[in-house]
């Protein structure tokens, strides 16, 4: 949870500028040589163009999708980098029963493996299905961008803003924004006039820029809010719940017993006069 | 004899239903060995992008409602006071135990680190509908565990931990309904998260109080079967009369249901409804085959007399409820890619528990005084000063 | 490049031909990023709509070895609309230059045409020169034989119609192109051109490039910031291999390598000094004696002498063609004993693979010096051979690799940067001066005890490397850089200048054909100095502002990183674009700001001491008209060896000084496509750098091949299917890629279908595949002989290749 981060606009932010990204893959070979994943076991090329491999894993943090299509006679080739999006209210980290998952001060959304109980709501929450699992392992835990924390922690960039040539910038979420505005305003003609991220899901630590719609590169539709709001908005009233129902159900039972342990009580009182009576009847 | 050699004779004189249960049970185990040495990606057609699958969708989302009717009949009977409801109680107690003792089994395979449910109890995260859930199951557990307990002391002659037990029953029965409630409707806020993932067809915010309300119709439903069932099957006591009460009860409950669904689905959801025709398809059969048909079923004296039909209102309840939970847990969530198709050993994980369940049950009934508890018999008073409790005919014959 | 990469922001536009650079060259983006930020376009011409195509701002398809008809139009546009660089073309090029009467070029041919020996006689193309023996020049441009005349009577016929149906581009993308990239023609606009293989590998490829230049020249793009020819050059440290001689024609530092009638140092040095008339020209090839006889010094130390014609008489005297093809030709018969294999793959790189395979087992020994085994290494148990039946002996010596070993590193752009050794070497490895070394020593001994045939080339080698197993790079690196072998006193102007034995030489010019001076490399000379190692700086400094970064590593020549810059100013020294201004003539203090000036003299204008901008050359002018190219002055079109399309420009179908080989087929009959190879991103060359890394192998797992859909529906392929490509040379299997990013061309009024693919499969590796290059025809280009990749005919059938 992010709870005690107010401030967004400090955590470091990746700019992704897809009118700039060729499409070379570094990022994603650089991600696999810092985090020392293994290779996947390709066959030929998964999806459009060269895409591979077919989807982010276990294996594979971030990806480079591919669209090959044909737009108004007009071939269109275009890179997108699919990754954590290292929301500033990430809907894993609420769900996580054990709280394995952090938004950092930093910026990345960290995991702590040695909490994680390997249930999957991660998984299940992430509006961009980032979190995968080691289904390959008999005792899995859960795998994703790490934002390359280790790398923040020591004054470095992201392995894979690293590497990239031209497409990725990184810096303070407010100067990546505001630069993301500038490059719309410089040069209209090459922009969607919309920045991904910067609303979606309650705002992320990934803002893309493109020339095509989103929805034409495979951009998931996400809600604006916050995803953590709304399970919290039912969570909130657990409390009161519990104590509503739990103190009218025994102020219930309190009424609704009433009548028979006053009728116990009676019959125990004649009961106990009998018996005195037996008993003075006895010593008589 | 061995002690061994008495157990096996005493399983070769059972009957050939629970036999072939062993067996699913048997298989079960052995397939969740498979997990444990090879992972949920051997045992499982669980992926990626179905990440959650037959083991949670049945196991935990749907099993935890039909264990419901300990806690509703609990509540209903004793702090309604509705004393002939009694003999009910029991039974489901039993079938609430298993039932949560096996969605405890289940989420165990179903867990990547199992060794770690322990975590949490010590790693909070109150923003978590599952880490409120797991408390809840824990506690609740503890609990049909406590109010189990008393057959089984009955049983034994175990008298003062009765007496005991016998304090604490009316607060166990209402932190049962409360931590119940919680739960129930927790287990809908799950699906909450998945905004823009979950179909408008199930995605509103009423999602939580739709899972508690129906929980508490199904787990009567499930009481109507069960007791409809073990008079048939295994000769106990008929109990009509009775399941005519709770069958009047339920159309109300489910009434209620229908107008808050009705609310949501027009006033809170977003969204389309008709954009997936195979969404539609299952959403008519769950609330068709599920809700309404059962709803005029029950509103029918007819029906509610008369035990086979009462019995398949009842079921149809239940068949709507599985439809329901797998609707909102699996099928309405907008996945791409190939469907999920749950593995063979998954299926026989989840047939394993399912038979292990009614396998438990009837042993429990045949070993213990479940069924035997009646209202007149049973002393709800304070107990006096641990003086020793009259051994009640009932439980004598039970021995 | 003429110019850096760092130096593609400055641009307006950006002709990106026959590169991809998005996919070849990645880092180049950031530059032309930021030259696309600051309003600059780009332009894609290839092929194929590459990853490159998908960022340019107009893309322009082009049948594969048609660039000359398409550059040639673009001149021709450039022309007749009149949007050259008027001043530049007059006063920088020759195109005031008169050619002799002689020449002539008629139906596709120019004068002077041996068909026997299919060469031309360059004496029928020179200049016509005045009395004193200069050029003669008509600055109005207008004689009929001045060279501005010539050139725009020649590129007249490649008008847009003519070229758009033989280049298959479409019309509109064509003028598109033409009026974006001509638009640069103005002295406030920049354009440069960027290319690589797409250009080169071509039987014309030398051509190609002169079309460039030529359009460049006419625009006023090169020696300007954002201007220039750039090619994309391609192995790491390719540049720093041809600045070293790594070629047969030429040894270190470009000068020639000695040729059989070049018999003594005198005559070497005559043949190959070029010498003007003219005061105003630098020459600066005059000064290969000093060159040359510095290159002696370093390589025959203290033996070289005077006397001895500094050791001239050991190098070896070439009397022809020693290209890899030609090699691998004389290695099929059997004539060629053993072969070092040192970082090269010619199992995979070279044309006609299937022959080079063969070639290999005609060796006795074969040795391979890679950080991998490669199908070089293993070709004697390649799928379908005999293992038994080849008798080459093979030896496997592990290299270090880059990361393992200090040096310098030479880019494109010519910036030399010195590397670090990050980690040891793996294993057995060594780096490869520690395996040169070990041969040389080895080898140097066995002479000196067994004797020999002319044993001294080999012997009286100076090696003063230090005492190690492995040379001291800081002493390979000052050597190269060259230092005084004796005390010294230079005068330069109103300075004078002392030199001790040992020092090392400032810069290039103080070099001496006396035998004082010794440098390895006269171009490199200035990167290792009294001050230390230039190349190891790194300071971000940027006074100009236009990316030079003068004090980040070093660039050859003396630390100037845009050349030929004297071209960005007027012959006042004024710059043609103050707003990029890369040099400027302060006349106060007399001398030059910003970039290192080709040369100190004062602008042009200057009658004293003023000097021509494009100093390599003898006259001083940028040649419009080409003086020594094997196949004519002007680039002419001409169709690639194996061409679907007849000549639509003259009867010539090939270019007439190229040599046939047998097998090369244009029967449309049976191979109707036109076929091309190229790289992706993904993998590298002949593959084994990239085919032995799981993470590279997971992004491109299979040979492949792309179509497009028209052809893959009229072929019944869909994407994933096994499919057959064959030429006359020989047969593949791969995975076929069906995308709309292939088109067909409409030449001539006729569709013809493209098939494109990679050539970085082989047989080992943890990736494998077939090779493209089974498929490719073993022919060169006329003047350089870099094979014909780019442009064969094939055939494409569905099913594997047991199929
Ligand atoms: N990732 C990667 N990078 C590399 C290399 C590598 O193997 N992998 N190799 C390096 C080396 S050694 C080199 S030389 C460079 C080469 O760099 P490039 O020249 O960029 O490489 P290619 O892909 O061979 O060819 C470039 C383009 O030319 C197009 N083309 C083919 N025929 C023609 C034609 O007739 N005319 C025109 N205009 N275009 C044509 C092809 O479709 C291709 O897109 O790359 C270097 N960089
Ligand atoms: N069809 C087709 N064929 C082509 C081309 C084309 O475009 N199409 N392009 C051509 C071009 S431009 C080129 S440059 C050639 C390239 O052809 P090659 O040079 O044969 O190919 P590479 O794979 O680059 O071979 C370099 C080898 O050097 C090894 N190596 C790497 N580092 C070191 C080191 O430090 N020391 C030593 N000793 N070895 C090292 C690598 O492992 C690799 O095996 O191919 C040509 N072939
Ligand atoms: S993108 Fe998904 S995994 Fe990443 S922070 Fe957001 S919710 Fe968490
Ligand atoms: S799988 Fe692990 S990280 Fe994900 S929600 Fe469960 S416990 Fe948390
Ligand atoms: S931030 Fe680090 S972990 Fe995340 S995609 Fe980039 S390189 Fe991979
Ligand atoms: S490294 Fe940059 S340019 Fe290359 S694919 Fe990744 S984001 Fe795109
Ligand atoms: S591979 Fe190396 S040389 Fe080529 S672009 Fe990348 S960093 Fe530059
Ligand atoms: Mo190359």
């Amino acid at each position: 949870m992010s709870g005690d981060i107010k401030d967004f606009n400090k955590t470091g932010a990746f700019l992704i500028d897809m009118t700039k990204c060729t499409g070379c893959r570094g990022c994603q070979v650089a991600c696999k040589q810092w985090n020392q994943l293994k290779a996947e076991n390709t066959t030929f090329f998964n999806g459009e163009g060269y895409q591979n491999p077919p989807a982010m894993s276990e294996y594979t943090f971030t990806r480079i999708k591919f669209r090959d299509y044909q737009k108004n006679g007009q071939n269109e080739f275009a890179f997108y980098k699919e990754m954590c999006m290292h929301c500033n209210d990430p809907a894993c980290a609420s769900v996580c029963p054990v709280g394995a998952f952090k938004k950092t001060a930093e910026g990345p959304v960290i995991y702590d493996t040695k909490r994680c109980i390997g249930c999957r709501f991660c998984m299940v929450a992430c509006p961009f299905g980032v979190p995968k699992y080691e289904w390959s392992k008999a005792f899995p835990l859960v795998k994703k961008c790490t934002g390359c924390y280790s790398r923040i922690k020591n004054g470095h960039k992201p392995a894979c803003a690293t590497a990239c040539p031209s497409a990725i910038t990184y810096g303070p979420r407010a100067e990546m924004l505001k630069e993301a505005e500038r490059r719309i305003a410089a040069r209209p003609d090459r922009y969607l006039k919309k920045i991904y991220g910067k609303e979606e899901a309650g705002g992320t630590s990934v803002i893309y820029l493109t020339a095509l719609p989103f929805d034409e590169l495979g951009f998931k539709p996400v809600t604006k809010r916050p995803l953590p709001s709304y399970t919290w908005q039912a969570l909130r009233l657990v409390p009161g719940i519990f104590l509503t129902v739990g103190g009218s159900l025994s102020l219930l039972s309190w009424f609704t017993h009433r009548k028979d342990r006053l009728k116990k009580e009676e019959e125990q009182r004649t009961q106990s006069r009998k018996h005195s009576d037996q008993n003075q009847e006895k010593t008589e | 004899m061995t002690a061994a050699r008495l157990i096996i004779n005493e399983i070769k004189g059972y009957h050939r239903f629970l036999k072939f249960l062993m067996v699913l049970v048997g298989l079960g185990a052995l397939a969740s060995l498979v997990r444990f040495i090879f992972g949920l990606g051997v045992t499982t057609n669980l992926n990626d992008t179905y990440p959650w699958g037959l083991w949670v969708s049945f196991d935990v989302v749907t099993a935890v409602p039909l264990a419901a009717g300990a806690f509703t009949l609990g509540a209903i009977t004793h702090c309604f006071h509705i004393k002939k409801l009694e003999p009910l109680v029991r039974p489901a107690i039993v079938t609430g135990f298993l039932g949560y003792s096996l969605v405890s089994v289940g989420l165990l395979l179903d867990l990547g680190q199992p060794q770690r449910c322990w975590h949490t109890m010590v790693f909070w995260n109150p923003h978590s509908p599952m880490f409120e859930v797991s408390m809840c199951i824990m506690a609740y557990t503890t609990v049909l565990f406590l109010e189990f307990l008393s057959p089984v002391c009955e049983k034994l002659g175990y008298y003062l931990p009765l007496r005991v037990l016998r304090t604490l029953e009316m607060p166990l029965v209402v932190a049962a309904a409360a931590i119940s409630t919680l739960h129930q409707s927790s287990l809908g806020t799950f699906f909450l998260i998945a905004v823009d993932k979950l179909h408008s067809l199930w995605y509103n915010p009423l999602l939580p109080l739709l899972f508690w309300i129906s929980a508490i119709f199904s787990g009567l439903s499930i009481i109507i079967l069960e007791a409809t069932m073990t008079h048939k099957w295994l000769g106990q006591e008929d109990e009509s009369e009775l399941l005519e009460t709770l069958a009047r009860i339920i159309p109300w409950v489910i009434g209620v249901y229908i107008l808050v669904k009705a609310y949501a689905l027009f006033f809170l959801s977003e969204g389309p409804f008709f954009d997936r025709p195979r969404m539609l398809v299952l959403f008519g059969i769950e609330v068709l085959a599920g809700v309404f048909v059962p709803f005029f079923m029950f509103m029918q004296k007819k029906v509610r007399n008369n035990n086979r039909l009462r019995a398949i209102a009842a079921g149809l309840v239940i068949f709507g409820l599985v439809v329901n939970r797998f609707n909102v847990s699996m099928y309405g969530m907008i996945h791409e890619g190939a469907p999920y198709v749950p593995s063979l050993l998954e299926t026989l994980v989840t047939i394993g528990i399912i038979a292990a369940e009614i396998l438990f049950f009837v042993l429990i009934a045949k070993y213990f005084p479940i069924f035997e508890h009646h209202p007149e018999t049973v002393d709800y008073s304070l107990p006096d000063k641990f003086r020793k409790v009259e051994k009640h005919g009932s439980v004598a014959a039970g021995a | 490049m003429t110019n850096h990469w760092i130096d593609l922001k400055n641009a307006d536009a950006i002709l990106a031909i026959g590169c991809n650079p998005a996919e070849n060259h990645p880092i180049s983006f950031k530059w032309i990023e930021a030259a696309l930020d600051n309003g600059g376009k780009l332009i894609a011409v290839d092929p194929r709509f590459t990853r490159t195509a998908s960022k340019a701002d107009i893309y322009a398809q082009i049948r594969p070895g048609t660039d000359i008809a398409f550059l040639g139009g673009l001149i021709n546009y450039a022309l007749a609309h009149n949007l050259i660089h008027q001043e530049y073309v007059r006063e920088y090029t020759n195109a005031t230059f008169i050619v002799n009467d002689k020449f002539d070029f008629e139906q596709g041919m120019f004068c002077g045409f041996d068909d026997t020996e299919k060469s031309y006689d360059l004496k029928m193309l020179a200049y016509e020169l005045d009395g004193a023996g200069n050029p003669k020049q008509d600055r109005s441009m207008q004689h009929p034989r001045s060279v501005f005349q010539l050139l725009k009577k020649h590129f007249s016929r490649y008008d847009v119609d003519t070229v758009c149906s033989i280049t298959g581009t479409k019309k509109e993308d064509y003028t598109n192109v033409a009026k974006t990239f001509c638009g640069t023609g103005r002295p406030d606009k920049a354009g440069t051109i960027l290319y690589a293989m797409g250009i080169t590998q071509s039987t014309h490829g030398t051509q190609n490039v002169r079309a460039i230049s030529l359009l460049q020249m006419l625009l006023g793009n090169i020696g300007i910031a954002g201007g220039g020819i750039n090619a994309l050059r391609g192995e790491s440290n390719v540049q720093g291999s041809t600045d070293y001689g790594l070629l047969f024609h030429i040894l270190p530092g470009y000068l020639k390598s000695p040729e059989f009638d070049n018999v003594d140092l005198k005559g070497y040095l005559e043949k190959w000094t070029p010498k003007t008339q003219d005061k105003k020209s630098a020459n600066w090839w005059g000064n290969t004696p000093k060159y040359t006889v510095s290159l002696l010094k370093a390589w025959y130390g203290d033996n070289a002498t005077k006397d001895n014609d500094f050791c001239y008489s050991y190098l070896p005297k070439r009397s022809g063609n020693y290209s890899y093809m030609k090699l691998i030709e004389k290695m099929g018969k059997g004539e060629v004993e053993g072969l070092v294999c040192m970082g090269m793959n010619p199992a995979m790189g070279g044309p006609d693979s299937t022959s080079a395979r063969d070639a290999l087992g005609k060796l006795k020994w074969l040795v391979t010096v890679d950080l991998w085994e490669t199908e070089t290494s293993i070709f004697w148990k390649r799928p379908g051979v005999d293992p038994k039946k080849i008798d080459t002996e093979v030896f496997m010596l592990p290299a270090a690799s880059s990361v393992e070993k200090e040096g310098s590193i030479a880019n494109s752009g010519r910036w030399t940067q010195w590397r670090y050794k990050a980690a040891e070497p793996v294993g057995e490895s060594r780096s490869d001066m520690h395996i040169i070394h070990e041969f040389f020593t080895r080898v140097k001994d066995l002479y000196k005890k067994e004797g020999g045939t002319f044993p001294e080339p080999l012997t009286k080698l100076a090696w003063n490397y230090g005492t190690g197993h492995e040379p001291d790079v800081h002493q390979v690196a000052k050597e190269i850089n060259g230092y005084f072998t004796k005390d010294m006193t230079i005068k330069d102007k109103d300075k004078t200048l002392e030199f001790k034995a040992g020092d090392q030489v400032p810069m290039f010019k103080y070099l001496q054909d006396d035998g004082s001076t010794v440098s390895g490399c006269w171009i490199y000379c200035g990167s290792y100095t009294k001050e230390g190692n230039q190349m190891a700086r790194r300071d971000a400094s940027d006074p100009t502002g236009l990316g030079l970064f003068p004090k980040w590593s070093w660039c050859w020549p003396v630390n100037r990183r845009i050349i030929y810059n004297r071209a960005s100013v007027n012959p006042d020294g004024v710059p043609f674009n103050p707003k990029r201004a890369l040099i400027a003539w302060d006349g106060l203090e007399k001398k030059w700001k910003g970039d290192v000036p080709d040369g100190p003299w004062p602008p042009m204008k200057d009658d004293k001491e003023g000097k021509y901008p494009f100093i390599m050359l003898a006259e001083g002018h940028a040649r419009l008209y080409g003086l020594d190219l094997k196949d004519g002055p002007f680039p002419e079109h001409y169709e690639p060896v194996e061409s679907p399309a007849k000549n639509l420009l003259s009867p010539v179908q090939n270019n007439p000084v190229v040599k046939l080989p047998k097998n090369v087929s244009s029967d449309l009959g049976k191979f109707p496509y036109i076929g091309t190879t190229y790289r992706v991103t993904e993998h590298w060359q002949a593959g084994a750098m990239t085919r032995n890394l799981p993470w590279l192998v997971e992004l491109v797992p299979d040979m492949f091949v792309e179509l497009s859909e028209t052809l893959a529906k009229e072929k019944g392929i869909v994407k994933g299917d096994k499919v057959r490509i064959t030429t006359v040379r020989g047969t593949i299997e791969a995975t076929a890629l069906v995308t709309a990013r292939l088109k067909p061309f409409i030449v001539g009024g006729k569709q013809i279908e493209q098939v494109g693919m990679p050539w970085h499969f082989g047989y080992a590796g943890l990736a494998k595949g077939d090779s493209g290059n089974v498929l490719t025809p073993s022919v060169g280009c006329a003047n350089t002989s870099i094979p014909e990749f780019k442009a064969f005919l094939c055939n494409i059938e569905k099913g594997g290749k047991r199929s």
